[in-house]
């Protein structure tokens, strides 16, 4: 059985669904209200695992009367790079686990280089520089804009106590 | 109410207001002037600054940035040819070729102009309309709000162009992540997997700012390393002088297609979240198919620009209306001015007026006299706009992240809004990939809390479910959300049997 994404991602609607609905299952009703706290999400859950469904179906429809697939015809334009977008959400999880242990002001100087020289990779010195430039500008002003003039505290690093 | 307004435009001229409202629609000319970045991601990028600001200052700054964007759109659309943003590809048809024949001082101010003519002939809708819409919502019993939620999302989901289902699917994962979380009646946890945090519910403005910020910088990093700089052959000294005079008078010679034009753009912005990419292409459309000349569209003509960039900045008001009278975000950028009503306390809905009149009339002058700003900063800075336009993204990037962290972050200063932001940006940047649209699933996660507790309370007070049905506003609600997907569904086989494939482009959302 061959499906498109929109048949995946059909079937993954579906099987989640069916997940929550059976977590749902497990909530009591309170006899002092009327309806119980499962009683929407099981509707809204239900109404999702049946439209996951169609979409599903709908796909393997639309597959079979398709027949088999024609050579994959050449992609117009620069191919896709997933590598990059990998690294990029790799470099911000870092970020997001680092915050609360470096603090704001390192964990960002340290987010925005990584994140600059990932996506402009420095060849010479000079470049080196202008990374460590706009990663310490980023840092240390929204650090000084938000604490000191906006009143947005920003998260303080268990480890530096910056 | 002209009462109020005056008041209020005397409210917004005093230097604290003034400054944040100018600030945010510099932000928002030079945002919506940058390809790749669109109005939804500068809004966002400005929210966390209004946090530390009074509620007026940080609803001018956005609607400053709303503004802006609208209009600094059109800047790389007519010189460059790649349109700011979605709601500007229209104005790239025949901006670009008349800048090209010599003209681009011309197919420029055209468009600011026609922008500012569209955007304060919404501004007449916007003050006049929404006091009345709100007043006729204040009538409405659960059974009515439950049912105009119900539409709401039937209608996005319906409108979105690639696929019904996929509409629907997104809207309906939008409300399944609402149920996450203590219910609204008893307090009793339900499906939070034993996480603490989850108990309070899932905070939407995370959620929203995740899946936006993600899914769009990921759209663009995907595509970079190893192509060709765009602006690489910018000419970034190019000659706009230009008779103002004679172009406000080309403009004002076409008063049907200018009053058209912006009225489609309200009515599709008061719709919801379908935003102004629709309504320019819609109105430039309606341009053509209207004109005498239609073989000329796309060669460099006034009436496409006019058309396009008319509609846009009307479509800003037609958003507002929306909000401001129902409490529906009419598309993303209104979706994060409600986030930022209700971290200052203050309930968004038909009461709104009611309740904050300075504040709502504030909103009114912020979004008149942020069209005679944008005037003055593209009068001053529109030379400068092609340098600051071509900043590496490289630089960008991080920095916008940032500023999403801080978002997220100080809404409750919690790491946890940090964690959901990343989650919200894997789910996004999925979702774009499965081809899924973004507009319905931000609706559910907005209005799910209160399509449950409408459904709850009107159930309470009467268990008899035919009253959504036999209550006339209800029930006429309810039907136009049938119809709605049932047009969507006839329109989708009229155009496969027309063998016309459906875009796959989102709505602005």
């Amino acid at each position: 059985m061959k499906l498109s994404r929109d048949g995946i991602g059909g079937l993954v609607v579906f099987a989640g669904s069916l997940v929550l609905i059976w977590m749902t299952l497990g909530l009591k009703d309170n006899p002092l209200v009327p309806i119980g706290p499962g009683f929407y999400p099981r509707i809204v859950i239900g109404i999702c695992a049946v439209l996951g469904f169609a979409m599903f179906v709908n796909d393997w429809h639309d597959q079979r009367k398709a027949g088999p697939a024609p050579a994959k015809a050449p992609r117009d334009g620069p191919s896709l790079n997933y590598t990059l977008v990998g690294l990029m959400f790799a470099v911000f999880a870092v970020y997001a686990v680092a915050l609360p242990f470096l603090g704001f002001r390192i964990a960002t100087f340290a987010y925005v280089a990584a994140t600059n020289a990932l996506l402009a990779p420095p060849t010479e010195p000079k470049h080196w520089v202008r990374v460590a430039i706009l990663a310490l500008a980023t840092a240390f002003l929204t650090h000084l804009l938000f604490e000191n003039y906006l009143s947005v505290l920003l998260p303080r690093g268990r480890w530096t106590g910056l | 109410m002209f009462e109020l307004l005056a008041s209020g435009i005397a409210n917004i001229v005093q230097f604290k207001y003034l400054i944040p409202l100018a600030i945010g629609s510099l932000i928002g000319v030079v945002g919506g002037a940058l390809p790749g970045i669109t109005i939804t991601m500068t809004v966002i990028v400005v929210l966390p600054f209004t946090f530390g600001l009074e509620p007026l200052q940080g609803l001018a700054a956005m609607i400053g940035v709303y503004v802006g964007g609208e209009t600094g759109g059109l800047i790389t659309s007519c010189l460059l040819g790649i349109p700011g943003k979605p709601s500007a590809v229209a104005t790239t048809f025949d901006g670009f070729p008349m800048a090209k024949k010599g003209e681009p001082g011309r197919a420029l101010w055209l468009g600011i102009w026609a922008s500012i003519f569209g955007g304060l002939l919404g501004a007449v809708v916007l003050v006049g309309a929404t006091g009345p819409l709100a007043k006729m919502a204040l009538e409405f019993g659960p059974w009515e709000y439950f049912s105009l939620f119900v539409l709401a999302l039937s209608m996005v989901a319906g409108l979105v162009e690639a696929s019904l289902v996929k509409g629907l699917v997104a809207g309906a994962i939008g409300l399944v992540i609402t149920v996450l979380g203590n219910d609204p009646v008893m307090g009793k946890p339900r499906l939070t997997f034993g996480i603490e945090f989850l108990e309070g519910g899932v905070p939407f403005l995370p959620v929203l700012i995740g899946v936006f910020a993600f899914a769009q910088l990921m759209s663009e990093v995907e595509r970079m390393g190893g192509g060709r700089d765009a602006f690489a052959a910018v000419d970034r000294a190019v000659n706009l002088a230009v008779s103002h005079f004679k172009v406000i008078g080309e403009i004002l010679a076409r008063p049907i297609l200018l009053l058209w034009s912006s009225f489609i753009g309200l009515v599709i912005g008061v719709l919801p979240a379908i935003g102004g990419s629709a309504a320019n292409m819609l109105a430039y459309d309606q341009a053509k198919k209207f004109s005498k000349h239609p073989e000329k569209f796309g060669t460099g003509i006034p009436e496409g620009i006019i058309a396009s960039e008319s509609s846009n900045n009307a479509n800003v008001a037609g958003s507002l209306v929306t909000i401001m009278a129902f409490g529906i975000p009419g598309d993303a950028v209104t979706a994060v001015m409600l986030g930022a009503l209700t971290i200052h306390g203050i309930q968004s809905g038909p009461l709104f007026i009611l309740q904050n009149p300075v504040l709502a009339y504030g909103m009114f002058a912020a979004y008149i006299v942020a069209h005679a700003l944008v005037l003055i900063i593209l009068w001053i800075g529109v030379r400068w706009m092609l340098r600051i336009v071509t900043v590496p993204k490289a630089a960008l990037f991080p920095v916008v992240l940032v500023l999403c962290v801080i978002g997220a972050y100080a809404l409750n200063n919690t790491m946890d809004n940090i964690y959901v932001l990343l989650i919200s940006g894997l789910f996004g940047y999925g979702m774009v990939k499965f081809g899924f649209p973004l507009a319905p699933f931000i609706l559910g996660v907005i209005l799910g809390d209160q399509i449950e507790i409408n459904l709850v309370r009107a159930i309470m007070t009467d268990d008899n479910p035919w009253l959504f049905l036999t209550r006339p506003i209800s029930g006429g609600l309810l039907i136009a959300s049938v119809l709605s997907v049932a047009l969507a569904v006839w329109q989708h086989r009229r155009q496969q049997r027309k063998g016309v494939a459906p875009a796959q482009d989102d709505v602005d959302f």
